[in-house]
Order: structure tokens, then sequence, then C-alpha cells
């Protein structure tokens, strides 16, 4: 299973966003997605799920285009966490991540293996506790951890998470990252737009630097991630000696 | 269908039914209740009757049923109506008095009855009412539309937009029949809305406009729940949200051109009626849709009796009823947010 970007482009009013990003995502691997605030990893990110049409270029998945897929036949093997993963009504964590059994069972009701799978799912990212609150009651946090465990409970191979780190205490974002690395390790394929370089690039094989609408960089942790690309992507200076996980950065010098 | 959520359906039918016996027997005007069963028995059997029997019979059967009927199918209309356009744009707040449909279709009736088309026939009024609600839903998606896109937020936008415009041209079409007691007095009736002089061909377009759009919701209960979610995660899961808010939208339009083509004006209802069924049975559909349903239903007839148990001297119009029974609820709600807030 594989989902392939090519010269992805798209426009934001008068702003070219993305001026043509190849992006490839395979079964079995954990690839980080990285840039600036507003340097289009979300976009990216809906462009790949299909969600959004891009200017130029195609997504394809398994080497058929995205569009092309039946929409419950692409969510079985394709899934998303949004960056701000809200509902406005009072639906329980429970019954929010059984939606993610949707692609697969149509209009029938849960059976046994659906309830398996979403108990599973909650139990991966610890939500158990308080599956069954109204998650209009719950911390940001917890909603993360119920849009994860929605996700978990599709199946899908491959994996598109928004930030999923986002408001995790550190307790819960180790795990995730040790749950995401152990999935990836077992067949699934994650990308994963972050800022949290520290905490996700020790578990990470993969890194996409995005930078003024291009890759600046793909390849390992260690490599991507060098003093010279981090003070291009964010303009900071890295003080800690490079492939040494956590890292320190400061502000650049003069 | 087990469960405690479950229950409450069986509650709000009681409510619908118990509502529609009152409004059927206990009214201010005879027959009163021994006289009226004796005359409903006698209409729904067919059984040959004497001459004060067979008055009463007409009374139960060609005037109170009618308006029964489309109480309370009007209100089932509404409650679902009001389900399906909050899950839609994704907003509690959102119903069709919110976003033009019902003000579309209080500015066609309004100009069929201030020109007085409605003298050509019966059904004049109901169409102008469906075709004013299809406009102004049509106009919403082409406001709202951003190449061949649209947000939920951008159509609530719209809407709200459109149903001020639309309510200031009903208002300018009530002025502007100011000098004609008759047909402005006759426009502000029908704006705040009634039951009165309701037939069975009322009757029978608010049924099928019911069925007919309820049909449509079958096996769409799922779908509902998925467009709670934003777009993204919503076409993650498996369905394409912007031809299935499009699609129900149309259907809602449709459940409400159908009441309030002839009911007049009803607010409140389709607000109000999915909160309260919420509360209850829970967000998902396959039970707030015929929650909605069943306490639209009651609601309605239990406002439409409360018109008919007042004086008559009174005047007092479902659409007033309605807005007051409705408007107090609004205030539990800032009440029960506001200790949401202070939890937080």
């Amino acid at each position: 299973m594989k989902l392939h970007g090519n010269g992805l482009a798209v426009r934001r009013g008068e702003r070219e966003l993305l001026l043509g990003v190849d992006l490839r995502l395979h079964a079995g691997e954990l690839v980080l997605l990285v840039g600036r605030n507003g340097s289009g990893k979300s976009t990216l990110l809906r462009l790949l799920l299909g969600v959004e049409p891009c200017d130029r270029g195609s997504v394809e998945l398994d080497g058929r285009p995205i569009g092309a897929w039946p929409a419950r036949e692409r969510a079985q093997r394709l899934a998303f966490v949004p960056q701000d993963p809200d509902c406005p009504f009072e639906f329980t964590g429970r019954e929010l991540v059984a939606m993610g059994r949707h692609p697969l069972r149509g209009s029938r009701t849960l059976t046994d293996e659906d309830r398996a799978a979403v108990d599973q799912a909650l139990t991966a990212v610890d939500a158990g506790e308080f599956a069954d609150r109204a998650v209009t009651t719950l911390s940001g946090g917890e909603r993360r951890r119920i849009a994860l465990a929605r996700a978990l409970a599709t199946g899908a191979p491959l994996q598109l998470l928004d930030e999923p780190t986002a408001n995790l205490d550190l307790e819960h974002a180790l795990a995730l990252a040790q749950l995401l690395q152990a999935r990836s390790r077992a067949g699934l394929g994650v990308l994963i737009a972050t800022h949290e370089l520290n905490l996700l690039a020790p578990f990470a094989d993969r890194v996409v630097a995005l930078h003024a609408g291009q890759v600046l960089a793909d390849g390992p942790p260690e490599t991507v991630l060098s003093a010279t690309n981090v003070a291009t992507l964010f303009g900071v200076d890295a003080v800690t000696p490079q492939g040494y996980f956590p890292r320190a950065f400061v502000p650049r010098r003069g | 269908m087990n469960g405690p959520r479950a229950r409450h359906l069986l509650r709000f039918a009681g409510f619908a039914i118990a509502a529609a016996l009152l409004h059927l027997v206990v009214v201010r005007e005879e027959p009163g209740l021994v006289r009226s069963w004796l005359a409903a028995w006698r209409w729904l059997s067919g059984t040959e009757v004497d001459a004060d029997v067979a008055i009463d019979a007409y009374v139960v059967g060609q005037i109170r049923l009618p308006r029964l009927v489309v109480a309370w199918f009007g209100g089932a209309a509404l409650g679902v109506a009001g389900a399906v356009m909050q899950a839609v744009f994704r907003n509690p707040l959102a119903s069709p008095d919110i976003i033009g449909t019902s003000a579309g279709a209080a500015f066609g009736g309004a100009i069929a009855l201030s020109l007085d088309w409605v003298a050509l026939s019966l059904l004049v009024a109901p169409a102008a009412s469906l075709g004013g609600a299809l406009l102004v839903t049509w106009l919403v998606f082409v406001l709202a539309r951003a190449g061949t896109r649209f947000s939920a937020t951008g159509l609530l936008l719209a809407g709200v937009a459109l149903n001020t415009l639309v309510g200031a041209l009903t208002s300018f079409v009530v002025t502007f029949t100011f000098d004609n007691y008759t047909s402005s007095s006759r426009v502000l009736f029908w704006l705040m809305g009634g039951l009165d002089l309701r037939t069975w061909t009322h009757a029978a377009i608010t049924v099928t406009g019911f069925v007919l759009f309820a049909a449509l919701l079958a096996g769409r209960a799922r779908q509902l729940d998925l467009l709670t979610l934003r777009d993204d995660s919503a076409h993650s899961l498996g369905i394409d949200p912007q031809r299935a808010r499009r699609w129900l939208l149309w259907v809602a339009c449709g459940l409400t051109a159908t009441t309030v083509a002839n009911t007049g004006g009803i607010v409140f209802v389709a607000l109000v009626v999915p909160h309260l069924a919420r509360l209850c049975v829970g967000p998902a559909h396959h039970l707030l849709l015929p929650a909605s349903a069943l306490l639209g239903a009651g609601l309605l007839v239990f406002s439409d009796w409360l018109c008919r148990i007042t004086p008559a001297d009174m005047n007092l119009r479902l659409g007033v009823v309605t807005a007051v029974l409705g408007a107090p609820y609004f205030l539990f709600l800032l009440r029960r947010h506001r200790r949401g807030e202070e939890l937080t």
C-alpha cells in the first residue's frame, strides 16, 4: 500500500502555497512532515487525502488517482486525524470512535468485531476511562486521543495525522510516539505533520521538510534536521551535535 | 430497540398521542368530550347517524381532524427538518427559521395572499410558499458557493443574510397592503402562523410532504452523524460531505416548505425540538430523527390546542404560542451553558 503526491501545487488567494511538492508514503514507515507555521503542511495532508483539489499535480493511492477510488474503499485504506478534531454535539467518545468503523460496515449495526476494534483503539490511546463521556466535556488532549482512536479503529494501513501530539501531556505524547512506531514496524504507514521535532524525530524513519512551497529535504531525521536545514526552516540554531535528540535550539545569533 | 435513550421514544410517542387526543376532543366549542368521541367513532366507522350526531361528526371529521393532521405531521416535519439542518450546518442553532427557508415560504405565501391569488384556488398559497422556500434555498447555495465547493459556515452566513433580506421584503408586502384592511390582516395573521380552516387538501399536502421527504432520509442516519464532524474527517470516513450536505439541505427545505405552506409562520419548533430530543436520546441520528418527529408532532399539536382552549376573542396565534414556549427553553440553555463555562 502506498500513497504518492506528484508535483502538488496549490494557490491560496494571491499566495502560491505549494509549488510542486513530491511526497511518498509507504506502508511500514513513519514519516514526519515539518515546516514553519503556514508552510502548507495541513494543506498538503488534505491534498493527499483527496478532500481538497490541487491546482497542479496528482495524488495516487496504490497507483490509482485518489479521486477515482470509491469513497468507502478509499477510507478503508487511508485514515486521517485533523488538526482541530471538533464536534459540536454531545457524542460520547465511544460513539465517535465507532464512526471510524463506517467505511467497513456501511449501514449495518455494529458487530462484535466492530466493538472489539473500537475497544482496542480506545485502549491503545489510553482513552477507555473517558470513552463514555460526552466529548464536549473532555479536555483538548482527551478529544485528540479520541480522534486518534477513531483513525486507528478504521484499520486503514495508511494514516495521515495532523499534529497528533498537540495538547497531549508528555506521558501520552511519548506513548503515542511509541505506539505509532510499533504499528509502523507492523506494517502501518504513518505521515505526521508536526512541530514536535525533539519528541517525534527519534521514532521516525524519514523526515520531509517543507520550505517556501517546496520540499527542502527528504531523508533520515539525522540528515534532514541538520543545523543548516534547521536554520533555513525555522530561523534557529541547533546547539547540540547533529544526530543527537533531544536537541537544543536557540534564536539565531546576530 | 433497547436502552434508556430509546425508551424516550416511547415517551415522546405517548406525548404526541395524548396531545392529539386533547386536540380532538377538549376544546372550547361543542361538541365536547363524550359527543366528540361518539362522533369520531361514527365518522371513522361510517355508521349511519341521526342529524345531531351527523353535525358533530362533520365538525370532528371535516374541521378538527384535518387541523389535527396538519399540526401533527407539520410538527413532525419541522422537528426532523431542524435536526437535519443542525447536522448539515454542524451548528445546534441552525434551523429553517435561521437560514431563510421559512422566511422564503412566508414571503411566497404573503405575496399570494396580498395579491388575492388565493381566490383562484386553495392550492395557490401552499404552492407560492413552496416556490418561495425553494427559491431562497437555491439562492443560499448560489451565494455560498466558492468555485465548485461550499462550506457549512458559508451556507449559514448566506442563509442568515437572505433570511434578513426576505424578512424585510415580507414586511414591505405587509405595509404595501395596509390600505386594504382585509388583505393586510389576512397576510399578518398568516405570517403569525395558524391552522384555522385547514381542510383535507391541506392535510394531504402536509402528510405527502412529510412521508415523501422523510422517506428520503431513510438509511441516512449514519451519514448525518458523520456530517457533524469536519468535512475532512467526514471525507476520510467514506462519504462525500459536499454532496451529502447539498442533498440533505434540499430534503430539509422540502419538509419545511410543505409544512409552512399549510401553517404559515411557525417559529422555534424546528430549532427547539431537536435540542430537547438530543437531551433525551443523545445526538445519534438513528434515534434523534424519530424522536424529533414525535416531539415536534406533540409540541405543535399541544401549541395549537392551547390556541383552541383560550377565549376566541384573544385571537391567539399558533406562531405566538410556539415562540412563547420556545424562548424560555433557550434561557434554560443559556443557564446550562454558563454552568458549563464555570466548570471548565
